[in-house]
């Protein structure tokens, strides 16, 4: 059975997304400490920092929101791996009736309905995993729209910290640092989007 | 291509081996496939490894109606003895295997439901194929911890696993012993290694010499017929196992 796509069920594409996903997780991890910390910092900046301490605090919000999205990336990517899995040991099954479907007809009739009950589960194990790319992807372009809302956050945290007085030094390191490691998984989900449209 | 060979014919019951696979990549160990008949019931004993099912389902087809095998026999848990037990499900899923309770819980991992097994206590047990007396004799240690042989009182054969296994150069390939102190040498490494407990070897060679045995049939190698049956087990007793490690 050759219709089936050999790169939908790829468990070597599954791996390599969810290294990317775990990667985003791992950096996203950052973000609530960063934004805790810069809330701290508006704290103790007293009343000049208001501004600063108010987009913190969004930014905590974000750094929730993310990991939860990138949770239903993670339990998408569990479906894939599942599903990839039975694919290949179906295809490995397959592959043991083919090889005796080129023996004699008298044998080739006794492995002809297993043959077909094996491509039939091929072909319904194949829709599960289009069906799961497909609500990966669009996961995926979910937490990219939640990270659109992070760089602005991140851009705003930066403008906030012009106004934080003689902490305004401080205040700029920490939302560079905010906007660096949102750019950074922002440009990882973005090339995991780009890998997964081939 | 692997073939079926009758050993064995009274009527309507029969023993059938699928033996010698020249085919087989060598990296794989040869194996013997037993089966039994029993007018329209048929066992498969150690339906062997997932890489050579298509050589021994071709094999059984070629000659007789595959659905007849009602019944798979597991020696022990080997993925050479029974790995291709989702294979065999994937074409008739109410096969029924027999196995040791010990395995009960490892082999599905191989495939198989709940129903799909039937385990067979410490003691043995007897197996009805179609009416036909099959015993699961204990072999337990030889060499897995859960390990059966299979008796058939009326054809007077042994299924005998790993018991009696050789590693054959492909120049001896017959499917019986024709010099016993020949093809013995290519068993005793096998056996010093394989077996682990000279009291539960010397416990199935009690356990089997009370036996009618006209032929033992290892899972490995070839048949011992007539008088290389008692040979066989009395080497065997003899031998010091569990001592096959290499210095």
């Amino acid at each position: 059975m050759n219709s089936v796509n050999d790169t939908i069920s790829s468990l070597h594409r599954v791996v390599k997304a969810n290294e990317d996903i775990k990667k985003v997780i791992r950096i996203s991890s950052g973000v609530n400490l960063v934004a805790l910390n810069a809330m701290l910092i508006a704290k103790r900046s007293g009343e000049r920092s208001r501004g600063f301490a108010v987009v913190s605090s969004e930014l905590r919000l974000f750094s929730r929101n993310l990991d939860a999205a990138m949770n239903g990336l993670g339990e998408l990517i569990f479906s894939l791996v599942r599903d990839a899995a039975a694919m290949q040991r179906q295809r490995q099954q397959h592959s043991h009736f083919m090889a005796v479907m080129k023996t004699n007809k008298s044998v080739r009739k006794w492995a002809e309905p297993t043959l077909a009950r094996v491509e039939a589960r091929m072909g319904v194990v194949e829709e599960a995993i289009r069906r799961d790319w497909h609500r990966l992807r669009l996961q995926l372009n979910r937490v990219l729209q939640l990270c659109e809302s992070g760089r602005s956050l991140s851009r705003s945290a930066k403008i906030e910290a012009v106004y934080g007085g003689d902490m305004s030094t401080t205040l700029k390191q920490v939302a560079s640092q905010i906007e660096g490691t949102v750019d950074e998984i922002f440009s990882t989900l973005k090339l995991l989007r780009m890998q997964l449209a081939d | 291509m692997k073939k079926l060979e009758f050993i064995y014919e009274d009527g309507a019951h029969k023993w059938a081996v699928v033996a010698r696979d020249p085919e087989k990549p060598g990296h794989l160990i040869d194996t013997n496939e037993y089966l039994v008949l029993n007018g329209s019931e048929a066992l498969l004993a150690d339906p062997g490894g997932m890489e050579i099912f298509s050589a021994v389902f071709s094999a059984i087809s070629a000659e007789i109606d595959p659905y007849t095998i009602r019944h798979l026999f597991a020696s022990h848990q080997d993925p050479d003895v029974i790995s291709s037990l989702a294979l065999w499900l994937d074409f008739n899923p109410e096969l029924k295997c027999h196995l040791s309770w010990l395995w009960g819980s490892f082999v599905p991992h191989f495939g198989g439901t709940a129903d799909t097994f039937v385990a067979i206590p410490d003691e043995g047990a007897t197996l009805s194929l179609g009416g036909l007396a099959l015993d699961a004799i204990p072999a337990h240690y030889l060499h897995s911890s859960g390990n059966f042989n299979l008796y058939d009182r009326k054809a007077r054969i042994l299924f005998s696993g790993d018991v009696g296994a050789a590693l054959l150069p492909p120049e001896e390939s017959s499917l019986y012993v024709e010099n016993f102190d020949r093809h013995i040498r290519h068993s005793r490494d096998f056996h010093r290694r394989w077996m682990g407990s000279n009291k539960a070897k010397l416990s199935w060679c009690e356990r089997v010499s009370r036996l009618d045995i006209d032929m033992l049939c290892p899972q490995h190698g070839a048949i011992y017929r007539g008088e290389d049956v008692k040979r066989f087990i009395n080497w065997f007793a003899d031998l010091d196992v569990g001592s096959g490690i290499r210095d």
